[in-house]
C-alpha cells in the first residue's frame, strides 16, 4: 500500500473529543487505503478506544468528520454504518448459542436463510469451530470466545473491521496463532481493518502501517520498517524498541545538514537541521552499534554496568540515567570478556543517528 | 452467575454441611406457616362422616364461588398489568442511571416499602374520594366534566394495588438489567441491527428471568391481597381472600373458609412454581 497515491477507504479528519475538561483526542487525522491493516499503537489512555468508537459511530466527536468509502458517515448511527467492532471484552450474547452469535448480524439485515446457513458454515470452519456450533458462548475458552467475536463481525462483511485489543486477555503461545489467523481471515475475505494493541511486537508484525499514538494525537503514520528505523518524534523513538539516547547541544552547523553535538558522553555527529546552541535528543538502535572505535563515525565511551544473554545475541547496558539509556545489542558478545565496572569505547555510524529537538523535562 | 457460583461452592459433606444454616429458619415456618397451614387443609377435606370433597363440589357448583375467581384472576392480571407497564421503564432507567442519581432512585423505591399497607390504603381512600386529587386533576383538565368518585371501583383498586406493589416489580428487573452488558447492545449496533431489533433479539431474552420474577412476584401478592381491597373497595365486591377473611371472621363459617383458602393456595403455589420454573429455564440460558 503507498502512503499517498490512492485516495483514502477510510478518512478521519480532525476528529477532536474531550470529556469535560480533558481533552482525549486533539485533531486526530487517519487515512487508511482500502484493504490495508493498521495498527493503532500507543500507551494505555492515548485515546484508541475513543477513535474506534467515533469510527464505529458508538461515540459522537466534538468536531471533524469520518469518510468512509467516499460517504460522510459522522452523522450516521453506528447500524448504518457498515463498520464491524471486536470489542476487548468480546461482547458475545450470552443467550445464544456459537452459530446463532454469528448468524446475528445477517439475521438482523434480513438476509435470505439459506444463504445466512451457507455463511454461517463458511465461517465456522473457518475459525476452525464448526464441531462447536450448538455451543452455548458461556462455555468457550477465551481464544474460542476471541475467534467468534471475530467470525460474527466478519459474517456480515463489513467494509471496514475495528479490533479493540483483541489478544490482550490469551497467553502468548495462543496470541501468536490467533495472530497469523486473524491476518488470514482478513485476507480471505478481504477487510480493511483497524487494529488497536499496545503490544509493539504484535503492531511490528501484522501490520501495513503502524499509527503511533500519544496523547490523543497521532504522532507517526508509517510502515513498520520506518517506524522501526526512523520514528518521527521522541515518543515514536522511546515507545518502539530499544534505543541508546543522549542529550546534549549544538555546537556547530555545516553545510552539508550535519551537525556537531557535545553530549554528556563526548562529542558526535548527526544529520539534521539545527541552529548552534539548541538543545537536541541523538539516539540509534542498540544492534546499529559496536564495540571499539570507528575511524571517520561517532565514538562515545561508558561503563560497563551489566550484560544480558538473550540466546543469538547480547545485551550490554551501561551507566546512564534512566530516560538516557546506553545500551548496545552484539551477536559477537563483549569483547575481551569485559565485566562491569569497565570503561568501554562504542560507536556507530553518523547516518545511523537520529536527531530529534530535546523534550521538554 | 449461577455457573460460577456452583463451581465455586464447596464440595460434597462441607455442602451439607451448610445447608443446617438454614434450620431455624425451616423450624421457625414449620411451627408458624406449615402447621395451621395442615390444619386448614384438613378442614377443608374433613366433614361429619370423615374425609369427603363435598365441600369443594359445593364450592365450585356455586356461580358465586365462579364469580369470587374471576374477580380475583382479573384483579390479579390487571394489577400485574399496570406495575410492568410502569415498572418496567423505571426499572431500566434505574439501573442505566450513573451514580448519586441511582441511589435516589433505589431509595425512592425502596423507602415506601416501610410505610404499612394499611397507612397507604387509607392514604388512597383521601386520594380516591369524590373531592380527592385524582378527582380534582381530571376535572380541572376537563377529561372528566364533573367530580367522580374513583374509591370503591376496581379501577381505584388496581391503581391503589399497583402503587403497593410496584417495587416488588420494579427491583427484580432492575437488578437483572443492571447485570446485562452494554456493550451487547452496542455490538449488535455494529452488526448492522437497529435499536428495535436489539430490543427484542438482546435486551428482552436477557431481561425475562427478571420480567418472570417481577411478574410472578405481584401477581401472586395481588390475588392474595386483604387489606388493600377491604379498604378500598368494600364488602361488595369480593376476592378470594377477602371471602376466606369474611368468613372466618364475620360468617364464622370455617367450612367456606378453608375452602376458599386451598383454592387460593393452590393458585399462588400454582404461579409461584410455574414462574420459578420458567425463570430458572429462561435463566439456564443467561
Ligand atoms: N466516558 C468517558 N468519560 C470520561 N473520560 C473518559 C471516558 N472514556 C474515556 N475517557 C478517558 O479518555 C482517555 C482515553 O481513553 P481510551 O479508552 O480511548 O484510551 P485507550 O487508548 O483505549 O487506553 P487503553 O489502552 O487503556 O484501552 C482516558 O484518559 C480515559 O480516562
Ligand atoms: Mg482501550
Amino acid at each position: 500500500m503507498t502512503e499517498t497515491a490512492s485516495p483514502a477507504f477510510l478518512d478521519v479528519r480532525k476528529a477532536a473529543k474531550a470529556f469535560g475538561a480533558t481533552t482525549v483526542l486533539d485533531g486526530v487525522d487517519l487515512a487508511v487505503a482500502r484493504g490495508e491493516f493498521v495498527s493503532l499503537l500507543g500507551p494505555s489512555g492515548c485515546g484508541k478506544t475513543t477513535l474506534l468508537r467515533i469510527v464505529a459511530g458508538l461515540l459522537s466527536s466534538d468536531s471533524g468528520a469520518v469518510v468512509l468509502d467516499g460517504v460522510d458517515i459522522s452523522a450516521k448511527p453506528p447500524h448504518h454504518r457498515d463498520v464491524g467492532v471486536v470489542f476487548q471484552s468480546y461482547a458475545l450474547f450470552p443467550h445464544l448459542t456459537v452459530a446463532e452469535n454469528v448468524a446475528f448480524g445477517l439475521e438482523a439485515r434480513g438476509a435470505p436463510k439459506d444463504e445466512i446457513r451457507a455463511t454461517v458454515t463458511r465461517f465456522l470452519d473457518l475459525i476452525h469451530m464448526s464441531a462447536l456450533a450448538d455451543r452455548s458462548v458461556r462455555a468457550l475458552s477465551g481464544g474460542q470466545q476471541q475467534r467468534v467475536a471475530v467470525a460474527r463481525a466478519l459474517a456480515v462483511k463489513p467494509k471496514l473491521m475495528l479490533l479493540d485489543e483483541p489478544f490482550s486477555a490469551l497467553d502468548r503461545k495462543l496470541r501468536e496463532t490467533m495472530q497469523i489467523e486473524l491476518k488470514r481471515l482478513l485476507r480471505e475475505v478481504g477487510t480493511t481493518a483497524i487494529f488497536v494493541t499496545h503490544d509493539q511486537d504484535e503492531a511490528l508484525m501484522m501490520s501495513d502501517r503502524i499509527a503511533v499514538m500519544n496523547r490523543g494525537r497521532i504522532e507517526q503514520l508509517a510502515d513498520p520498517a520506518t517506524i522501526y528505523k526512523r520514528p518521527a518524534t521522541p515518543f515514536a523513538l522511546e515507545f518502539v524498541g530499544l534505543s541508546t539516547r543522549l542529550t546534549g547541544t549544538v555546537v556547530e552547523a555545516s553545510g552539508e545538514g550535519e551537525v556537531l553535538i557535545d553530549t554528556t558522553h563526548g562529542r558526535i555527529r548527526a544529520p539534521g537541521r539545527f541552529v548552534a546552541g539548541s538543545p537536541v535528543l541523538a539516539a540509534v538502535r542498540p544492534e546499529l552499534m559496536a564495540f571499539g572505535e570507528t575511524a571517520g563515525e561517532n565514538t562515545i565511551r561508558a561503563t560497563l554496568s551489566d550484560v544480558v544473554f538473550q540466546g543469538s545475541r547480547i545485551q550490554a547496558h551501561f551507566e546512564a540515567p534512566e530516560d538516557r539509556p546506553i545500551q548496545i545489542e552484539s551477536v559477537a558478545g563483549i569483547p575481551g570478556g569485559a565485566v562491569p565496572g569497565a570503561e568501554m569505547a562504542l560507536s556507530w555510524r553518523v547516518a545511523d543517528t537520529l536527531l530529534y529537538p530535546a523534550p521538554a523535562p | 452467575m449461577s455457573a460460577a457460583a456452583a463451581s465455586l461452592a464447596p464440595t460434597g459433606g462441607q455442602k451439607d454441611r451448610v445447608a443446617w444454616l438454614a434450620v431455624p429458619a425451616v423450624g421457625y415456618l414449620a411451627i408458624v406457616y406449615a402447621l395451621p397451614l395442615v390444619f386448614l387443609l384438613a378442614r377443608s377435606v374433613t366433614g361429619p362422616e370423615g374425609f369427603t370433597l363435598s365441600l369443594f363440589v359445593q364450592f365450585f357448583s356455586d356461580p358465586y364461588s365462579w364469580r369470587v375467581i374471576w374477580n380475583t384472576l382479573r384483579i390479579g392480571l390487571l394489577t400485574t398489568l399496570v406495575c410492568l407497564v410502569i415498572g418496567f421503564p423505571v426499572a431500566i432507567a434505574m439501573a442505566r442511571a450513573k451514580g448519586l442519581m441511582q441511589v435516589a432512585l433505589l431509595v425512592a423505591i425502596i423507602l415506601p416499602l416501610s410505610i404499612g399497607v394499611v397507612v397507604k390504603a387509607f392514604a388512597w381512600q383521601i386520594v380516591l374520594r369524590r373531592d380527592g386529587v385524582v378527582s380534582q386533576f381530571l376535572v380541572g383538565t376537563g377529561i372528566w366534566s364533573e367530580p367522580q368518585r374513583l374509591l370503591f371501583t376496581e379501577t381505584g383498586l388496581v391503581l391503589g394495588a399497583a402503587n403497593v406493589f410496584l417495587p416488588f416489580m420494579i427491583l427484580p428487573i432492575y437488578s437483572v438489567v443492571k447485570l446485562i452488558d452494554p456493550r451487547l447492545s452496542e455490538a449488535g449496533a455494529t452488526l448492522g441491527a437497529s435499536p428495535l431489533y436489539r430490543f427484542r433479539r438482546i435486551f428482552l431474552p436477557l431481561t425475562l428471568p427478571g420480567l418472570v420474577s417481577g411478574i410472578a412476584f405481584v401477581f401472586s401478592m395481588s390475588v392474595s391481597m386483604f387489606v388493600i381491597p377491604s379498604l378500598l373497595i368494600g364488602d361488595r365486591f369480593q376476592m378470594l381472600a377477602t371471602l376466606t377473611g369474611r368468613s372466618f371472621l364475620l360468617m364464622r363459617n370455617e367450612a367456606l373458609g378453608s375452602t376458599t383458602a386451598v383454592v387460593l393456595l393452590v393458585l399462588a403455589v400454582s404461579i409461584v412454581v410455574a414462574s420459578s420454573w420458567l425463570a430458572k429455564r429462561l435463566g439456564g440460558t443467561q
